[in-house]
């Protein structure tokens, strides 16, 4: 019981990690691997506050939430000045400086991780877990609606066109280099929230659960799900979060278990890649990969 | 009375090859100018440096009076520059109108704070706002395309689209980079008494152009350009009846 409900709530955090990672890079068009970090940054920043000075959990969350967002702006805004190539090299930089520093202090808990976490509510018995269960898919959700209005209507209009062609968007008189702030802050600091509901509810964080790898794991839902859909990721999420666990209830033994997951990953990820790049609810070449109309590109080539 | 658009002693050169050099121009409220040369004369670069999209290496450029070397493409486009492009560059994923209204000079939706603060000024800015692109597809007779998205339009009503948005800015300074290259019939027609009229309203506007007739019909002067220089300046007629630049243009 308590290992599908953390199966449920790792489901529904990863929906929030995929669709926030999507608006960066299937709506922002912005090339950063650095999502991990402001899932860490959410988690140790609530971890932290509510330990230290006893704040109300949910304002820990919010404070996780703000401190991913502003931490974002100061990756974001010196790179996408120069150029938006930079910001890939630089947010490496920056995942895996950050960590080293979270790695390295005392108060965070060093290498060992950051315990006693106080729970958002109290964990023992089925009820409060189906309870939290409730509030994480209810986060997902409402973080999935929340893109679906940011990217229809007027803002979705310029993200869209941004996307197409951003010369000619900046050409308009759109100022390109602050939606791309914008929607990076906004998807850092839902990294951030979805850090903070993990943090109450397993109660303990160490840094390896934010390497620089889970950064592919979170492409990977993006990708397999459709990047650049308001759907596709959170479906993502579900497959790649249950899948391997499903597995888990064939009782293979566990020196088979572990490639079979890996194997199962990055098999899937090559599959989609090759027979449906626009993902499950796609319906549209995937908007980061060349399409058939070489304007832009030609107009390039001109000058 | 300050010229719309002055450039002053530009100069841009791409490793060896100089595409300005030593550049001046200047036009006025209501001039309708061509620009004319053989390819790789350093025309469609005279807009990019123009616009922003390149940056020059020396010389100054101004906007209704206004230095705008340090503004980035999009302050110069709220200053009232707008463009169009010899490839088109609509948005194929947007619909025709909604490459119209992602067009005006100031778009308060690209604000998430006005999103979230200003919802209901925003919606009646809205509906102002599809009136005047709807004003701006009637100009150029296609405002049944409105619904429809570009890469299902004709070459020659796709040109005319990207003109309507061109104008959806509504500043006074229109540079125009080949609006007749693949139009042909009817849209022909429109294009010419479109930009007249833009003319008439008080815009400045550059056309480059390799469809001779179309501007002599429009322009009171051109300037010939060659290797980044402009060679010579006069009525498209001089221009045309030269022969050393008829050489420039043909090749010997």
């Amino acid at each position: 019981m308590e290992y599908a409900a953390s199966v449920l709530i790792l489901i529904g955090i990863f929906a929030i990690l995929a669709t926030s990672f999507n608006l960066i890079i299937g709506y922002g068009g912005l090339m950063s691997i650095a999502h991990p970090i402001f899932f860490a940054l959410g988690a140790y920043t609530s971890g932290l506050m509510t330990i230290h000075f006893n704040i109300p959990i949910v304002a820990g969350m919010l404070c996780g939430s703000a401190v991913a967002l502003v931490a974002s702006i100061a990756l974001s805004l010196p790179s996408l000045r120069v150029s938006g190539d930079y910001l890939v090299i630089a947010s490496i930089g920056f995942q895996l400086g950050l960590l080293q520093i979270i790695k390295n202090l005392d108060w965070t808990g060093g290498p060992g991780g950051l315990s006693n976490i106080p729970p958002l509510i109290e964990t023992v018995g089925w009820v409060p877990a189906v309870v939290y269960i409730a509030i994480v898919l209810l986060c997902a959700l409402a973080v999935i609606y929340f893109v679906k209005w940011l990217v229809s209507g007027d803002y979705g209009r310029a993200i869209t066109a941004m996307r197409d062609d951003e010369e000619a968007f900046k050409a308009l008189g759109r100022n390109a280099v602050t939606m791309k702030i914008v929607l990076f802050a906004v998807g850092s600091g839902l990294a951030g929230l979805a850090g903070g509901l993990y943090a109450h509810y397993f109660l303990f964080v160490t840094p390896e659960q934010f390497e620089i790898l889970y950064s592919a794991g979170m492409l990977t839902m993006v990708v397999v799900g459709g990047l650049g859909t308001v759907w596709g990721p959170a479906l993502g999420a579900i497959l790649l979060e249950a899948l391997p666990q499903a597995i888990n209830f064939l009782k293979l033994p566990s020196s088979i278990m572990a490639p079979l997951q890996g194997i199962l990953f990055t098999g899937l990820v090559l599959i989609f890649l090759f027979t449906r790049p626009q993902g499950l609810v796609g319906t549209r070449a995937a908007p980061l990969l060349p399409d058939d109309n070489g304007d832009a590109g030609a107009e390039v080539a001109m000058r | 009375m300050t010229p719309v658009i002055e450039v002053v002693d530009l100069c841009k050169r791409f490793g060896g090859i100089i595409v300005a050099d030593h550049v001046h121009l200047a036009l006025g409220a209501g001039e309708i100018v061509g620009l004319i040369g053989p390819n790789g004369a350093g025309k469609t670069s005279l807009f990019n440096l123009i616009s922003g999209v390149v940056a020059s290496d020396a010389g100054s450029i101004y906007l209704n009076g206004t230095p705008v070397n340090g503004l980035p493409i999009h302050g110069r486009a709220r200053l009232g520059l707008s463009r169009t492009w010899q490839t088109i560059r609509l948005f194929p994923s947007l619909t025709v109108l909604d490459n119209l209204l992602i067009a005006p000079r100031l778009y308060a939706g690209e604000s998430l704070t006005n999103l979230v603060l200003a919802h209901r000024s925003l919606g009646r800015a809205r509906k102002e706002l599809e009136a005047r692109a709807f004003q701006q597809l009637e100009k150029v007779r296609l405002a049944d395309a409105a619904p429809r998205r570009p890469p299902e339009l004709s070459h020659g009503k796709q040109k005319l689209v990207s003109l309507a948005r061109a104008l959806m800015n509504d500043g006074n300074c229109l540079l125009l980079d080949e609006p007749m290259a693949g139009v042909e019939g009817p849209a022909y027609e429109a294009i010419k008494e479109v930009i007249r009229a833009e003319a008439c309203a008080g815009r400045a506007i550059c056309i480059v152009e390799h469809n001779i007739s179309f501007v002599k019909d429009l322009c009171a002067w051109a300037v010939f350009m060659f290797n980044g220089r402009i060679v010579s300046t006069g009525t498209v007629d001089t221009l045309i009846e030269n022969e050393e630049l008829a050489e420039l243009y043909f090749g010997r």
